[in-house]
Formats: C-alpha cells, structure tokens, sequence
C-alpha cells in the first residue's frame, strides 16, 4: 500500500483560510441553528414528503400533522390490508408516526423515497403485531361464513398503479414465485399462510420465495 | 447469522421486507441494521424497489382518534436530535469545494465547542495526495462514523472505493467498508481503529470491495485523524 505519509501527517487546516470567507456566518448558522417556529410557519408551503420529514426531524409537530394528512390514508389502507383488523391496524398506525417522530433523523441520513420508508415504518410495526396477536385468517369455506373479499392478488397485477420495472420483473418470475411474493408483500403472509393459501408444502413456499427474490432482484438490479 | 456472502445477504434483506421471517430472525436482523452498512443497503433496496406493490392496498380513512392518540404520545417521545443533525443538513453540502472547506471548518469548530460527547470526536479531511483540495470528509463520534465526498466522489467506472483505516503504529489497514455509489458511507459503531494519530485512506477496488482483505488497488485519497477536544 502505497501511503502518502507527508500527505497523511496533514493536519487540520488552521482557521486562517475561513474565517475570511464572506458566508462563513450563514454557513455556521444553517448548521448550528434551527428556528422550530419559522419551521412551523413554512410547513403549510413546503408540498413534498422529504421536506415534511426534515422539519419533523427539526422538532415540527406541525410538519408530522401534515405527513399524517397526506399520508394516514394510504398507511392505513397498507396497515388494515395486512392485520384485517381495524384495531390492530389503527395502533400500528399510531406506534409508525411516533417512530417517524423519533427517527426521522434516520430517514434524511440514508436517503431514499420518503413514501416508500413511511411504507416500510407502517409494514414492519403491522407485521410485529400481526406476530404478536396473530391474525383472522379467513378461509373461502362459505359454509364458515367466510369469504376472501380481496380479487385474487394476481388479477390486480395489471393495475394501473403498478408499472416500469418493477411489473416488467414480476411478470418474468414463474407463477407461483410472482404468487408467494405478493402474497407476502401485499397482505403479510407468513410462510405458512402462503402454503396454507396454495395448497402447497411449506417448503416448497420457502423456495419459492427465495428463488422469486433471486431472479427479482438480479432482473431488478441497475 | 447474518450471511457475509453478498447473495445471501440480499435475499435474507428480501425476506425480512417481505415479512416472511419469524421473530427471531426479525429481531437478530434489526440489532445487525445499525453496524452493518451491507445490509442496510440490501434491506433499503427491497423497500423501494417492491414499494410499488403497497399500492395494491387500498386507501382507507383511519378512525378519527388515532391521530389524537399519536399528538399525545409525542411528548415523551423526543425526536433524535443533535450531532447527527449537522450531518444531514442538506444546505451543507450543496456548497461549492471552497465552501465545503468553510463548513468543514464549522463543522471541526462546532464539535470542538460542543458540550462533551460521551465518546471522542475526530474529523479527517481526506485529499488526493496530488492535489491540495479537500476531497471527503470524515466525522467521528458517539453515533459512529459518517464519510462524505465533498467534491467528486464517484469511482471509476466498474470499481468501487474502499475506505480503510490505519490506526497509529499499526502495519495493516483494516476495512471499514465499500463506499456506495453515492459517496457516503455511514457506520453506526465507531470502530475501534479510529484513534487520534490514525489516518483514513481510500483505495480503488474492484466492484464490491477488495477481495483480499488489504487493499489491492492505489491509495488515492488519505487524511489525518484529529481529536476533537
């Protein structure tokens, strides 16, 4: 290894050079300090997610209001999908935006797109407490009274709302893998519910998902 | 276990998107988030690539309560705030290569003034050993490690930078990890070989990361580490 000792021996530069520089005060500022009230006043213009989630990581209790009025709709349409119970989903909703509250810092440290990490806040505390409580798991035995009320996940796959990469993968995957995949991501099937849901052996599932992952994400990857 | 062969990592991140892992897995993966960059990449893929799938589920109006029932958990419930913070300023880094050097200034004056951290600080500006301009910055503290390109920052084509630490006295660098594409590295734990009198360096890899362990490819960026009192 060929180290640049003289290079590498460099110290920290002295605080001549800046200190002459003319935005040096706005600079330190925009680091150091943060108005929550100027914040709060500027929420009801800012329109975009990832703008919400750093004035909530600022301490805006209004921004997380405005996050919640965009986005509790459609959370809570993701949550209830995969608890089936209203209340189960109602809470899970409500433990995702204190976690946003607490962690926003995360979000803007990692990047990425805000709708798909308020997404993964709200599947992931649905998911604990569907392994918690377990879930109402409706059989299509109409004898029971039960009835699968949702069109079969694989007749929405032509959904308007599903496109570009991520359809043109999927509809390359064999049958039963595209199956497990949205069965898991879409309503939060466990393993065994799949299996139970196909009628297949629970291993055959588990291979099923993790080859549908293989070939998703080597179709996938940039 | 969280595997270290990259393909197995990537679908057990797929999995634990998904959802079909049990409990423990899902607990042992969320302890691992936080120390392991890899993963964190692998699970923040799945989550935007299969995010087109959560339209499926149909939009619902919440109960009317459950926003009351979030506003009053919210007090005790403190958004994660400070140091961390100056890291993610995105103003900060929008500046041009001069001013990065004034907010990398700041930013040694800021630790330097700020009240005691639990663990040290340290910052490293790391520059081409070529050039005189500062080309990343590192920043080291209680919350772990954060190495940013300030100008630049991309690999060349079909390699990947790989940044390394020596530790004073020592003989071999030690890995702390690919830099992703988008010229940040993250590390939640401070490793232990960011020492004051240590040095950072970055070297050119093949794609993915040095297959040895020890840099295989030429140092192209170095820096001191200073303690930040």
């Amino acid at each position: 290894m060929n180290l640049d000792r003289r290079a590498a021996g460099r110290t920290w530069p002295a605080a001549s050079g800046w200190t002459s520089l003319p935005f040096r005060g706005t600079v330190c500022a925009s680091v150091a300090h943060l108005d929550i009230g100027a914040m709060d006043d500027k929420v009801t213009k800012v329109s975009s997610l990832e703008d919400l989630l750093e004035a909530v990581q600022g301490g805006s209790r209004a921004a997380l209001k405005r996050l919640y009025e965009l986005e509790s709709g459609r959370l809570y349409g993701i949550a209830l999908r995969i608890a089936r119970r209203p209340e189960i989903a109602s809470d899970a909703l409500q433990d995702a935006f204190v976690q946003v509250w607490q962690n926003a810092a995360k979000f803007t440290a990692e990047r990425g797109a805000a709708a798909a990490w308020l997404a993964s806040i709200v599947r992931y505390r649905t998911l604990d407490a569907v392994r918690k409580t377990g879930r109402e798991v409706l059989s299509d035995d109409p004898s029971l009274g039960d009835r699968i009320d949702e069109p079969d996940i694989l007749d929405r796959l032509d959904d308007a709302r599903l496109e570009g990469d991520l359809k043109r993968c999927l509809d390359a995957l064999d049958d039963k893998q595209r199956r497990c995949i949205m069965l898991a991501f879409v309503d939060g099937f466990s393993h065994s519910e799949i299996a139970a849901r196909l009628a297949a052996p629970l291993g055959s599932v588990k291979s099923w998902v993790r080859r549908g992952l293989h070939s998703l994400r080597s179709c996938l990857e940039p | 276990m969280i595997p270290a062969d990259r393909d197995e990592l990537n679908i057990l991140a797929g999995e634990y998107v998904l959802g079909t892992l049990e409990a423990d897995a899902v607990r042992e993966i969320e302890a691992a988030l936080p120390g392991n960059a890899e993963l964190r990449r692998a699970v923040a893929f799945w989550e935007e690539r299969l995010h087109p799938l959560s339209h499926l589920a149909q939009p619902t109006a919440p109960p009317p309560q459950a926003w009351n029932r979030i506003a009053a958990r919210l007090d005790g419930a403190k958004p994660m705030r400070a140091a961390p913070r100056l890291w993610q300023s995105a103003a900060l880094w929008r500046w041009t290569t001069a001013a990065a050097t004034a907010a990398a200034a700041c930013l040694a004056l800021y630790i330097a003034i700020a009240p005691p951290a639990a663990a040290p600080s340290f910052v490293a500006v790391l520059r081409s050993p070529q050039q005189d301009q500062p080309a990343w910055v590192a920043t080291a503290g209680g919350s772990g490690l954060l190495v940013r390109a300030v100008a630049g920052g991309a690999a060349p084509l079909d390699r990947s930078f790989e940044l390394w630490a020596i530790a004073p006295g020592a003989t071999q660098p030690r890995s702390l990890g690919v830099i992703p594409a988008d010229g940040r590295l993250e590390l939640g734990a401070l490793p232990a070989t960011i020492r004051s009198g240590g040095t950072l360096a970055i070297s050119v890899e093949p794609k993915g990361g040095s297959p040895t362990g020890q840099p295989t490819g030429p140092v192209v960026f170095v820096g001191a580490l200073v303690a930040a009192r």
